[in-house]
């Protein structure tokens, strides 16, 4: 029941990533919807849901971008693995989780984005450009969070280790 | 108030995904059937309520578009009529010449830009990712866009369909990184080829026959249609808006400003080129 929530909200937010947010975009950036749930869902579950759903989302998005397949979804998944990790040594939660992981997070699945793709083929994305964006883009995925963070936790469900 | 957790299998599972995910990448960067067609049935199966969504939230994203870029419209609206103004001149003195031109093209059986059909298609998305450069449109191989067909708009090039499922094209455009356009400029007819830059609307000019040619700021870029070229010869690409000439350097940077606002587009034209070689099925025009 978890991973059919979990396909629902994969599968909203590759239609909200697509037909919606490309119209949303400020100063060039727009947010990254399923990189923002990945760490919502690690925070909620952990390194190995996290790594998991990183990899789903990731080839969701993928399907739609001109990157090799995989980019996403390696980017992701490594992302959710490391946001599971850090979740699991948290001693205190607070309000601000959600902003901070999503922005932070944000920022280093987005610059795990552009040395992945480089590597795999994609040119010229190591630009001041590119950085800039990334930026901006960190900062929309930390607005988005607000969001996509409570949606997360329903889709999570209830489980013993949930954070509160 | 948290908990600690341990979780047992961590490290198989990122490695699995880890390998897993280095092997789509090549797998899709040989040019694997099975990854296209996964794209392509993913594409099609969303894009129903692709439609459904970006109808729905048009108005929000209208409203957005005007508090984000209302600052810019007023010197829009003055560069562009002075653009058209120019351009209204052009046109009159060039009718003469083209009336020739086309003539004696006629003649020798060259093809020209206006006897080239397409499928008209509507803009429905912009790119999904923050480091890309394409378009989404509404129509796909279905209603006969395919593969490497050049997309043109009023104003000039827009682009190339590099990929294509049944009801759905993805443009890249001319400003994206890797795709190069053969261009010739107008005045001095040196050939060279457009450059994007990853995140930069400018295009830098390279490979330029003659470095030292006398190319102006305001001249215009065309297509260079040689030979086997991907796109119809003379169609306008952009404009020369910056070069400099560094001392000490024989190849000036040479910049150029496509013509087409890319980030505006609404309708566009499919070009069916070459003529005799574009296999496509009759589903518009």
């Amino acid at each position: 029941m978890r991973w059919i929530r979990y396909f629902l909200l994969i599968i909203s937010l590759v239609v909200l990533q697509t037909a919606l947010f490309p119209s949303l975009r400020i100063w060039d950036a727009a947010p990254d919807l399923l990189l923002v749930a990945t760490i919502a869902v690690a925070y909620e579950r952990g390194a190995e849901t996290g790594a998991v759903f990183g990899f789903v989302s990731g080839i969701a998005i993928d399907c739609f971008l001109s990157s090799p397949l995989g980019v996403s979804a390696l980017a992701f998944s490594l992302v959710g693995y490391g946001v599971g990790i850090f979740q699991s040594g948290l001693v205190r939660s607070t309000r601000w989780i959600a902003p901070i992981l999503g922005g932070l997070g944000g920022l280093v699945g987005g610059f795990l984005w552009i040395c992945i793709a480089s590597i795999s083929g994609s040119e010229d994305l190591f630009t001041p450009t590119s950085f800039r964006i990334l930026v901006i883009a960190s900062l929309y995925d930390a607005l988005v969070a607000i969001v996509i963070f409570p949606f997360a936790r329903w889709a999570s469900g209830e489980h013993e280790y949930a954070h509160r | 108030m948290a908990v600690y957790r341990r979780e047992s299998r961590r490290r198989p599972i990122i490695a699995l995904i880890v390998v897993t995910c280095l092997a789509l990448i090549t797998l899709d960067n040989s040019g694997n059937g099975v990854i296209g067609t996964v794209r392509h049935t993913a594409r099609d199966a969303i894009a129903p309520v692709q439609g459904v969504v970006s109808d729905a939230f048009n108005p929000v994203a209208n409203v957005f578009d005007g508090v984000t870029k209302v600052h810019g419209l007023e010197d829009d609206n003055a560069r562009l009529r002075a653009q058209v103004s120019e351009l209204q001149g052009k046109l009159s003195r060039n009718r003469g010449v083209g009336e020739e031109y086309s003539q004696l093209a006629r003649l020798l059986d060259i093809p020209d830009i206006e006897d080239v059909t397409g499928v008209v298609a509507r803009v429905i998305g912009g790119p999904a990712g923050n480091f890309e450069r394409t378009l989404t449109l509404n129509k796909g191989t279905s209603q006969g866009i395919v593969t490497g067909m050049p997309i043109v708009a009023g104003d000039g090039l827009v682009g190339k369909v590099t990929d294509a499922s049944r009801t759905r094209a993805t443009v890249t455009l001319i400003d994206s990184p890797g795709l190069g356009v053969g261009v010739r400029t107008e005045k001095s007819r040196e050939q060279a080829v457009t450059q994007g830059r990853s995140g930069d609307r400018l295009l830098r000019l390279g490979f330029i026959d003659n470095p030292r040619a006398a190319i102006e700021e305001g001249e215009l870029v065309f297509t260079a249609g040689v030979e086997g070229a991907a796109y119809p010869p003379d169609v306008p690409v952009a404009r020369v808006v910056k070069i400099d000439r560094n001392r000490g350097e024989l190849d000036p940077d040479i910049f150029v400003e496509p013509l087409v606002d890319l980030d505006k587009l609404v309708f566009v034209k499919a070009l069916r080129w070459p003529p005799r070689d574009v296999a496509a099925t009759d589903g518009g025009g």
